[in-house]
């Protein structure tokens, strides 16, 4: 069974696509503030905060480029 | 651990397995894959052992398909091999192979990333947890 999910590939619906952005955002922000938090204790604290600050930029940026797609001349 | 940072050489372990395999559980063997997806596969390779072992599975299906397809060359070869794959039900196909590479190449750049700072870091001199901030930092005396 094990063997099986690393040999073939899932299935995913597209309207998954979005929600696996998540994981991978938390991953990225997790590896970069062990990297530069001055105290391991906070870092809880500061990955979410990344996140946060990742998740608010990439809304932004999707919004944008949504405009720009919609409303470009 | 060289640098006397132990925890935080575990989360960074721990995180950058879990990315990768988590990749490779989505998009299976030919998700590190050196023939199609070269700029994708020297990223994996970044996640050292793990590439490894991803580019040697992947590696065996190759074998299995030089074994088993009479390759002509140019298009039709690569059409056989597509074929092969897509029977075998190892073909990965759009959307999954760019969610599952993402994860498995961003975990290498991110290995990159760790690498390039405990090398400064111990060609600094710099070993141990740093020392936490003075609560008058910063203040005027």
């Amino acid at each position: 069974m094990i063997a099986m999910l690393f040999y073939n590939p899932m299935e995913l619906h597209s309207g998954w696509m979005l929600w696996l952005l998540l994981p991978l955002l938390v991953g990225v922000a997790v590896v970069y503030k062990t990297v530069r938090a001055q105290e391991i204790r906070r870092l809880p604290l500061e990955t979410l905060v990344l996140v946060g600050y990742m998740l608010g930029g990439l809304t932004a940026l999707g919004a944008a480029l949504w405009l720009v797609q919609q409303y470009w001349p | 651990m060289y640098l006397g940072r132990m925890r935080r050489g575990v989360v960074l372990l721990v995180t950058i397995a879990a990315l990768f395999w988590a990749g490779v559980a989505m998009g299976g063997v030919m998700t590190v894959d050196y023939h199609a997806e070269r700029w994708w596969f020297i990223a994996d390779m970044f996640t050292g052992i793990h590439g490894l072992v991803g580019y040697h599975r992947q590696k065996q299906v190759y074998r299995q398909i030089e074994r088993e397809v009479s390759m002509g060359a140019g298009a039709s070869g690569e059409m056989a091999v597509d074929q092969w794959l897509k029977d075998k039900g190892i073909a990965l196909v759009h959307p999954v192979d760019n969610v599952a590479r993402a994860y498995a190449g961003i975990a290498g750049l991110l290995n990159l990333l760790c690498i390039f700072d405990a090398t400064i870091l111990a060609l600094m001199g710099r070993f141990g947890e740093p020392p936490p901030p003075s609560p008058t930092a910063g203040r005027q005396p």
